[in-house]
């Protein structure tokens, strides 16, 4: 089969009768779990392969693939108009969609979010589709020197992440590295940081850190200072007003399309790398996107190029992880992981049986990632008149019951109440930085890229030598990363001089 | 005399009708007590890896032949630890089974790793899903074609794996130094996928893994197989030799075949289906009854052949005896087994 006809034939069974309404139903499905906080792609996914066994191949691929390509427009939704991310990918958008919502933009905020990440998810399938020739290639572009440098790279774009100082952002990046370190070593089979528990000894997991970081945080805050969630709104946006807003942002997200395509293809970059994932895109998409912003005090205090950044990334990452799985089985993630598991039960064959013979499933993935999100968006936008409506509601009942979510989404990842334990903790520490000025995302970043920086550096160590960072790909990002802070430490350095 | 005769047959028939109505009873009572009761099967893995896949795949069929449903929970953590640990700690009533890693789970109590709260030997056991095959391969891009290829290389040959103790690992430590293959193991890697990405791009050499993952890899030509972990060659494999077979190059072919039936024997342990240790007999006898027949089901074994997934079912009986072999070995093998799972080899 060749890939025009893959094509053709991948697109008619993608809209005909007998797959679409299964991609609309797991669109639907993975939406509303992105809403709520805790539950992320991989959780609907892991619900979605439990009826595959009846499907017919085309049918399953779109439900399962379906409900995993809109969860981060989801959790975008609840990102910006609760200040809890619904998933981790969206951590970024907390930076700045909050604040759009209490300067009452926060339709606008999430009709940008919602169209950008579909345009995000649009440009990391069209790519995915252009490499297929040449995916084996491409996907085994990446070694662990690469990933090492890649990691740094990412991890310097903490500098301009928050309106927070660069010395606290560092401390923040550091701690987070450390936090990385927590549990058994890969290596040597030590525990570290562990304090002699087993609930330590796989580490910290992704989810309650982040809910404790950002929502608990937020809970505690918004308790200590009363009023309800969306502040200096006087009353809720009426329904019509919300749906001006709505298009209003979907105009935006396409208005801003150059910063849509550079977004969309860090993330898709960071797709195709195993083990970075898509927290840690959406925020090197969100310190690009304000580094190069002509408007960079207002990132933090909402802008909109901060949210139509990091979730055009977001959604992008698809496209990238799809390509490792597709080309040789490698699931790059744990969603890719049960995409996987989803394919054996489907009696669908990965590698370049798939490439060869199958190539219209791959286009069925594609578009399922397309239209996915297109129903997605407009799904999504039904949602926003009665979720935003709930945000003016007084912080003492707000509080309770977003809490009650919270520690229900900490819990259900693992079903592990130690988890709880973390999110609380976490949210100790997050409004500690909040009230400290220190940032948060930063300590994400640091926290998301230490596994994959260590793991990397050691082995690329023992592969390559001491010298591994001078090959060429490598020397090349690593030019990138010190042309980058030396560019951001004299910005600093002027700054200070003119102040 | 006779009356004696007359009186021990009387009570024998008497006996013999009490045991056999009591037996009856038994098995009435274990399928009454499952008939629409929930049994949890906790897996110690995340969704989407090789556990779980079996789990769920066989969870229908469980359910057909107990008239209760079954209720696969994810308890990853630990290597697999924590779902061993919660299986073993379990109320023992039967309600709470699981699937283990046993070959990792022998591994890690032998090596009396921290945390290790159950007994491999103690489990009540319904049975065994499959041993792995395990296989030698290496990367068609590489100077090498055969296992003798790598006991004659020039320099050491790199080979991946994933971490210490883990299968990966265990498997090329044991067979390298034994067989006189000069090598170098790079472990670190985050699961055997990982490893086979490092394989394809030349990062190393070769890799230990299990038949079904590495099948794939050889019909898209992307590495080839040169030895298997079976001491008879297995009937899908008839022209790859056994590591056994080059027991007799070693130099201390005594020791070497020791400490190779001790990871055979390892090997076998493979993945069961394991229920705390002391559960009602009846309901043990009962679930071990309804494992066969899923495991025996025609429509089951067809939707495991068409995804490519080996099946290698032992009874619950013979699967306690493979535990209690595996986890008793002589000193000497164990110090070397320890020696190994902790990188000291």
């Amino acid at each position: 089969m060749t890939i025009i006809e893959g094509l053709t034939s991948g697109f008619l069974q993608s809209i005909s009768l007998s797959v679409l309404p299964y991609l609309a139903v797991g669109s639907i499905f993975g939406l509303v779990i992105g809403i709520i906080p805790g539950l992320s792609g991989h959780f609907a996914m892991a619900m979605a392969v439990t009826f595959l066994y009846t499907m017919e191949p085309g049918a399953g691929i779109a439900f399962l693939l379906g409900a995993h390509a809109t969860v981060a427009q989801g959790g975008g939704l609840t990102a910006i108009l609760f200040s809890t991310p619904g998933t981790g990918q969206n951590a970024a958008t907390l930076l700045d969609g909050p604040p759009m919502r209490d300067k009452g933009l926060g339709g606008v905020a999430v009709g940008a979010a919602m169209a950008s990440c579909f345009l995000g998810a649009t440009f990391g399938a069209i790519v995915l589709a252009a490499m297929l020739p040449v995916l084996r290639s491409v996907v085994l572009f990446f070694g662990p020197p690469e990933v090492v440098m890649m990691a740094f790279l990412a991890l310097t774009f903490v500098a301009v992440l928050g309106k927070e100082d660069l010395v606290r952002s560092l401390i923040a990046a550091l701690l987070g590295l450390l936090m990385a370190m927590i549990g058994l070593d890969n290596v040597t089979n030590t525990e570290r940081f562990t304090m002699g528990t087993l609930s330590l000894s796989d580490g910290l997991s992704l989810v309650p850190v982040i809910l404790g970081l950002f929502a608990v945080a937020e809970m505690f805050d918004l308790w200590g200072t009363g009023g309800a969630l969306a502040r200096n709104v006087s009353k809720p946006l009426s329904a019509r007003e919300t749906q001006k807003q709505i298009f209003q942002g979907i105009g935006l997200a396409f208005k801003n399309w150059w910063l849509v395509i550079r977004c969309s293809s860090i993330g898709t970059v960071i797709g195709l790398i195993p083990g970075l994932g898509s927290a840690a895109a959406s925020f090197v998409a969100y310190g690009h996107a304000k580094q190069t912003s002509k408007d960079k005090e207002s990132f933090g205090k909402g802008n909109i190029e901060g949210i139509i950044g990091p979730e055009s990334a977001n959604d992008a990452v698809e496209g990238g992880a799809l390509a490792s799985t597709i080309a040789f089985g490698i699931p790059g993630s744990s969603s890719m992981a049960i995409l996987l598991s989803g394919l054996f039960i489907l009696g669908l064959e990965t590698g370049p049986r798939m490439l060869n013979q199958h190539v219209d499933i791959v286009f069925i993935m594609i578009f399922t990632i397309i239209i996915g999100n297109l129903i997605g968006t407009i799904v999504g936008m039904f949602l926003v008149n009665p979720l935003s409506r709930a945000t003016s509601i007084r912080a003492e009942v707000m509080v309770p019951v977003l809490m009650a979510v919270i520690v229900t989404g900490a819990y259900a990842t693992d079903r592990s109440m130690f988890d709880i334990g973390v999110a609380v903790f976490f949210g100790i520490i997050g409004y500690m930085m909040k009230v400290l000025n220190y940032s948060r995302a930063a300590m994400l970043i640091g926290f998301v890229l230490g596994f994959s920086l260590e793991k990397n550096l050691y082995l690329s160590l023992l592969l390559d030598g001491n010298f591994f960072f001078l090959q060429p790909i490598p020397a090349a990002l690593g030019l990138i990363t010190i042309g980058f802070l030396a560019y951001n430490i004299w910005g600093i350095a002027r700054d200070a001089k003119k102040g | 005399m006779r009356r004696t005769f007359l009186k021990g047959a009387v009570a024998s028939i008497i006996a013999g009708s009490t045991l056999t109505f009591a037996g009856v009873a038994a098995a009435q009572d274990a399928a009454s007590f499952y008939d629409g009761n929930v049994i949890k099967w906790i897996v110690p893995y995340n969704p989407g890896g090789g556990y779980d896949e079996y789990s769920r795949a066989v969870a229908p069929f469980l359910e057909k032949y107990t008239g209760a449903r079954v209720d696969i929970v994810n308890l990853p953590g630990a290597g697999g630890m924590k779902g061993a640990n919660e299986i073993y700690d379990s109320p023992a009533d039967g309600l709470t089974i699981g699937i283990i890693n046993g070959s990792a789970m022998v591994t890690n109590q032998i090596s009396e790793i921290e945390g290790a709260t159950y007994n491999v030997a103690d489990y009540s056991y319904l049975g065994r899903m499959v041993a792995d095959l395990r296989v030698l391969v290496v990367g068609v891009n590489t100077p090498f074609a055969s296992f003798e290829d790598l006991q004659n290389a020039p320099d050491p040959v790199v080979i991946g794996a994933t971490g210490l103790g883990g299968s990966t690992y265990v498997d090329a430590v044991i067979t390298g130094p034994a067989l006189g293959v000069e090598q170098r193991v790079i472990h670190g890697f985050d699961n055997s996928s990982d490893v086979r990405q490092a394989l394809l791009r030349g990062d190393v050499a070769g890799m230990w893994g299990s038949l079904g993952s590495a099948l794939q890899g050889v019909e898209d030509g992307d590495h080839i197989i040169v030895a298997q972990s079976d001491p008879e060659r297995s009937a899908l494999l008839p022209d790859v030799p056994s590591v056994f077979e080059f027991i007799d190059t070693s130099a201390n072919p005594e020791q070497t075949r020791a400490v190779m039936n001790a990871w055979d024997a390892l090997n076998a342990v493979g993945r069961p289906v394991a229920a705390p240790p002391g559960i009602p007999a009846d309901r043990l006898a009962f679930l071990q009854e309804a494992f066969a027949q899923a495991m025996a089901d025609p429509e089951f074994v067809e939707m495991m052949v068409s995804a490519e997934r080996e099946l290698s079912y032992v009874d619950g009986a013979r699967m306690a005896q493979i535990a209690a072999t595996a986890t008793n070995m002589s000193p000497e093998v164990k110090a070397i087994m320890v020696a190994a799972v902790q990188g000291e080899i």
